[in-house]
């Protein structure tokens, strides 16, 4: 089955006074990633118009832009449009190994382009080692498992012991934090999957994209679908390579999600970073639409 | 008692037999002393020198040099649990001589390594080869903090990653030289052993003369000539500091004087169009050349680390489009990384196709099977420490641990860390170094000791200073290890055999290039501008003090009405009369000495020690000093100590824009000071001896005797104090100064028309000066002091933002 998306993406910020001189750096566009997902068309606009403006490609080959204001201005609005092509495949049978031979087959990887497992193995500038999740982790898996098995389970103990709680984290929470409380988004939900995973060894890695708004007749609408969305990608071995799970609505990453940008985790991938010279606070809306406009067989 | 001319060796004769009672270590190799006992050729002139001379001449030639060192403020700053202290330089004065011959073939083996790290660099930042073929293991690289992705694929703007390098050797029982680490990211410690030099030739001026030792200035003069050709004529060269806090900023400033280039920090600088400017108070500037003594993630907030609040947003950018060369490029600091020692024979082989001139310490990687086997099995000559870790092992802050210091039982421990953890150890061979002669209690002992050594890329290809800065053991435990446990600093001297050529880095003409109004950066312009504002507030408050003191002194009750008047007067400026010195006082000078400190570039030394000596004067002052007579004295000495670091600055600081910030903000201040305190005591109401005291506070007595003949009054001193052009305390005096400078910082005319600033400069002092005295009332001074406050503010926008 194939879907063709249309996505509307916008991003406003209102500053209590003016600011000047801001720059940010902006990854909203999706990406083009051979059959499974293409972009179709999409734009990114940004107002007031910047005085400068520079597109180019990250590490992590996702695209990026460059954005810098020279005047003064109270709000900011980032509009992205873009119509996108999904047909995820089906999922291959298991071939990933167990646990204890994974490292040789990381080991054997011998390169460091974007998709490498060894960009994705250690503390990343978000992530560090956690014992209490480790403990989680270690506790989740028996010697049996397969390095897939391994991730799907500890994906749904996520999904079971967290409640999706906006209200309760805010986007610089810690894992350390939102593993104590037990709530938060999918960005919480991602980077302690990511940080357990990392704990036994396995790669893993931040996606960010979007979920489709409206769910297909008689299934219930996703979680996180009103904002960007984050899940988590891990490297399960040689044969297999890299499969993606959604732990905030514990399902593997299908044709209802989006891909905008891979990284090891959310501060690579960040929607919008940004250093601008003010004074006051400012507030942030986002809003969301990932409208089906044709699906077929 | 030791009789030092019964051993002296002949005047004629050179010292082949070490004397004072030098005894090398057994075993352990000496710089001084070869292994059959004899004093190598080229430290006997200086050994027979430094015989002839008894205690008390060597103790009086020391106190030369450390003396130098004070005066020249050179410093360290300390870190401890939670204080940080700036300490003297510990220098040992006994400098290590090297033969030439022998410098000249590790000068040889330390090329070959630059270029190795210069090719490493740019293959883990470019195609990667090395990864493909198996020469390094990719964990090393993506686990490693100093690989920074943003910079993979970014061509330098110069073609090369390395410009400025340095390496930590040492020299092993067998006489040969090792490399125990390299530096790469932002190496520190050339200007501190240029600071040694000047030091110990203080001490040593006579020998160092007869000598043919390398001069250093020729190697900088030749790497500031490559920087400076290898960029656009109008693009400025700065070194970029982290600013104050960091532990070498004192070299930051002395590298920055010594070579003429601009000292700035992250926020100095903007990217515009892709190109890094620095703001200056005439605007924008171009920077094509930025030696950075800032760690790399710290140098973009935007696209590197997001948490760094001393970097330049865009500076990644700037690199991208090949704008500004970095010494050294952002991100070359992961060749310093320790597990890569292990691997750079097989790399130097493949890169170069040659072997290593010059080996490092051996180094196992314990990643691997073998290598994590080899150092279980030989833990007793191994040190064990962090792979990623970019320090060397005797500077790592005690993070590396010696095998053979362990108990049997801790040693299986170690064994089982290295399971666990071996991607991140490393084991490295627990090398021995050799020792120099220091001058410890009046005797000359054998101490260890490692080199660190420069290397710069000039127009030539890479040279070597000749010449380094030694570190020297505190203890006699000749393990490399134990050189963490402090110890001190000495001068290297290379000695040929013949004269060596002399070059000094004379200003040439480019100095006064790189001064010309326009250059000066608005935070120094900013830090120039308060330090005057700080100091003249400092001096408005002594002479203040002064008289309330003198006449508490007569009057033994604070609640006399002209006290009190005065005691309101000054609490309302935050400033204490119950204490005789007052901590508000002592907060002001710091802020002065902060300023200051932020701009040391721009200091004469003599001008930061007069500051400091007022500071800690002030300090002992406020514990010390009781109300009356003895505060009066203290707050005379205070103020003569003032004008002292004001006339230093006055007849010694270059008429360039930076005085011209300092200046108004003196006169700035002063106007201020004058104009609150005269709507303050010169009221109709002010009680009695008010106008005498405002004559004393305002330096003025003498002047108002002479001018008017006649007894204070109201409208004499309003005169003489608030509108007498010709009084250097008036407020109008002050305007008309303010105004003079104004006119000749940039940008006072834009297209032909006054800037906001000078427009509104002209307007205060034409305001004022067609006032009377009977005009000057309590409100009218109330808008004066509005009005200037509102000067600063337009400065600030103008200027200094």
């Amino acid at each position: 089955m194939t879907m063709l998306y249309d996505v509307n993406l916008h991003i406003g910020y209102l500053y209590d006074t003016p600011v000047s001189g801001g720059r940010h750096i902006v990854r909203v566009l999706p990406l083009s990633l051979g059959r499974r997902q293409r972009l179709v068309a999409g734009t990114i606009g940004v107002a007031p118009v910047p005085g400068e403006r520079v597109d180019h490609s990250d590490f992590f080959e996702n695209p990026m832009s460059a954005i810098l204001f020279r005047s003064n201005h109270e709000r900011l609005d980032i509009r992205m449009q873009a119509r996108v092509h999904v047909d995820v495949p089906q999922t291959a049978a298991d071939f990933s190994p167990r646990l204890e031979a994974l490292p040789s087959e990381i080991a054997g990887h011998w390169s460091l382009d974007a998709n490498s497992p060894h960009h994705y193995t250690g503390p990343s500038p978000r992530l560090k080692d956690c014992p209490e999740i480790a403990d989680y982790a270690r506790s989740t898996v028996n010697p049996d498992m397969t390095v897939r098995e391994i991730a799907t389970a500890i994906c749904a103990r996520i999904h079971k012991d967290f409640t999706y709680d906006a209200k309760a984290t805010s986007v610089g929470t810690t894992p350390r934090e939102a593993f104590k409380l037990k709530r938060g988004v999918c960005q919480d939900f991602t980077h302690v999957m990511i940080v357990a995973l990392r704990s036994l060894g396995i790669p893993a890695g931040y996606v960010s994209g979007f979920l489709r708004t409206i769910p297909p007749p008689g299934k219930e609408r996703l979680e996180g679908a009103d904002a960007m969305h984050a899940w988590v990608r891990y490297w399960c071995g040689r044969v297999n390579g890299w499969m993606e799970l959604d732990p905030t609505n514990n399902i593997p990453a299908g044709n209802d999600h989006i891909v905008v940008a891979y990284g090891r985790d959310y501060a690579d991938v960040a929607p919008v970073i940004g250093v601008l010279k003010g004074y006051g606070e400012h507030q942030t809306s986002q809003a969301v639409d990932v409208v089906p406009v044709r699906q077929s067989a | 008692m030791k009789t030092t001319s019964a051993q002296a060796q002949p005047e004629t004769g050179p010292a082949e037999k070490p004397a004072r009672g030098y005894a090398p270590l057994p075993g352990v190799a000496d710089e001084m002393v070869d292994t059959d006992g004899h004093v190598r050729p080229v430290w006997r002139h200086f050994l027979s020198a430094l015989e002839r001379m008894d205690e008390t001449e060597l103790s009086g030639r020391f106190a030369r040099a450390d003396r130098y060192l004070r005066d020249a403020g050179v410093f360290y700053r300390a870190y401890g649990k939670e204080t940080i202290t700036d300490r003297a330089w510990p220098l040992s004065h006994i400098p290590v001589l090297i033969d030439e011959a022998e410098w000249e073939q590790l000068s040889r083996g330390l090329i070959q390594r630059a270029e190795l790290l210069e090719a490493v660099v740019a293959d883990i930042y470019g195609k990667n080869d090395l990864v493909a073929n198996g020469l390094l293991p990719p964990a090393l690289v993506a686990s490693n903090n100093e690989f920074l992705r943003p910079l993979v694929g970014v061509q330098p703007a110069g073609q090369h990653f390395l410009h400025f390098v340095s390496f930590e050797i040492g020299r092993g029982p067998d006489g040969n030289w090792w490399v125990l680490s390299d530096r790469t990211q932002a190496p520190s410690g050339a200007g501190f052993a240029l600071e040694n030099r000047v030091a110990t030739t203080r001490a040593f001026s006579d020998v160092y003369a007869e000598t043919h030792a390398h001069r250093l200035a020729g190697f900088f003069g030749a790497f500031r000539n490559a920087l400076q050709a290898g960029k656009p004529a109008e693009d400025r060269i700065a070194v970029l500091t982290p600013g104050l806090a960091n532990e070498t900023y004192f070299e930051h400033a002395y590298i920055a004087r010594y070579l003429g280039f601009m000292l700035l920090e992250g926020e100095d600088l903007t990217v515009v169009g892709g190109k890094v400017m620095v703001r200056t108070v005439a605007g924008l500037k171009p920077v094509g050349v930025l030696w950075r003594r800032l760690d790399a993630a710290f140098a973009d907030p935007l696209e590197l680390n997001q948490n760094s609040h001393i970097g330049t947003p865009g500076m990644v950018e700037a690199l991208r489009a090949g704008s500004v060369t970095f010494v050294n490029a952002l991100g070359a600091g992961i060749v310093e990384t320790r597990a890569f020692l292990s691997f750079l024979p097989n790399i130097c082989r493949h890169l170069l196709g040659e072997d290593q001139r010059l080996p490092s310490i051996a180094t196992w990687w314990c990643g691997q099977e073998d290598e994590r086997a080899h150092v279980a099995a030989h833990i007793e000559r191994m040190i064990v420490g962090p792979a990623y870790s970019t320090r060397p092992f005797f500077d790592d802050n005690e993070q590396s641990v010696l095998g053979s210091s362990l108990r049997e039982t801790a040693k299986q421990s170690i064994t089982e860390w290295l399971e666990t953890d071996g991607p991140s150890l490393v084991g490295q061979e627990a090398v021995t170094l050799s020792t120099t002669p220091a001058f410890v209690d009046g005797k000359l002992v054998p101490r260890p000791m490692s080199l660190r050594v420069f290397a710069a890329r000039t127009r030539d290809g890479w040279q070597i200073m000749p010449g380094g800065f030694a570190r020297i053991g505190a203890g006699d435990n000749v393990s490399a290890i134990a050189m963490q446990e402090g110890g001190s600093a000495a001068d290297v001297w290379i000695v040929s055999q013949k004269p060596v050529e002399r070059t000094s880095l004379l200003p040439a003409e480019e100095v006064f290039i790189r001064n010309m109004p326009g250059s000066l950066p608005s935070r120094a312009a900013d830090n120039l501008f308060w330090l005057g504002r700080y100091i003249e507030r400092a001096e408005g408050a002594l002479r203040i003090l002064r008289a309330w003191h003198g006449r508490y002194a007569e009057y033994a009750d604070p609640s006399q009405p002209l006290l009190k008047d005065v005691t309101d007067y000054l609490d309302a400026l935050d400033i204490d009369t119950s204490e005789a010195v007052p901590t508000s006082l002592i907060r002001n000078i710091d802020s002065a000495v902060f300023s200051a400190s932020n701009i040391r570039d721009r200091f004469s030394p003599d001008g930061w020690l007069a500051l400091n000596d007022l500071s800690k004067t002030a300090r002992r002052f406020h514990v010390s000093v009781e109300p009356g007579d003895d505060a009066t004295r203290a707050m005379t000495v205070l103020l003569r100590k003032l004008a002292g670091f004001a006339g230093l600055v006055h007849e010694n600081m270059y008429r360039f824009t930076g005085w011209r910030f300092l200046s108004i903000g003196r006169y700035l201040e002063r106007g201020l000071h004058m104009t609150r305190l005269l709507g303050h005591m010169s009221g109709e109401d002010a009680p009695d001896g008010a106008l005498d005291m405002l004559l004393e506070i305002g330096d003025s007595v003498m002047t108002h005797r002479r001018r008017y003949n006649v007894a204070t009054a109201r409208l004499t001193v309003t005169d003489l104090l608030a509108l007498d052009p010709l009084n250097p305390r008036s407020i109008l005096y002050q305007l008309n100064e303010i105004k003079n400078e104004v006119e000749q910082l940039p940008n006072a005319y834009a297209n032909g028309q006054m800037s906001p600033f000078y427009r509104e400069a002209m307007r205060l002092h034409a305001g004022l000066a067609v006032m009377t005295p009977e005009t000057m009332t309590d409100a009218v001074y109330k808008r004066f002091e509005a009005e200037l406050e509102k000067l600063s503010d337009i400065l600030a926008q103008t200027y200094l933002s």
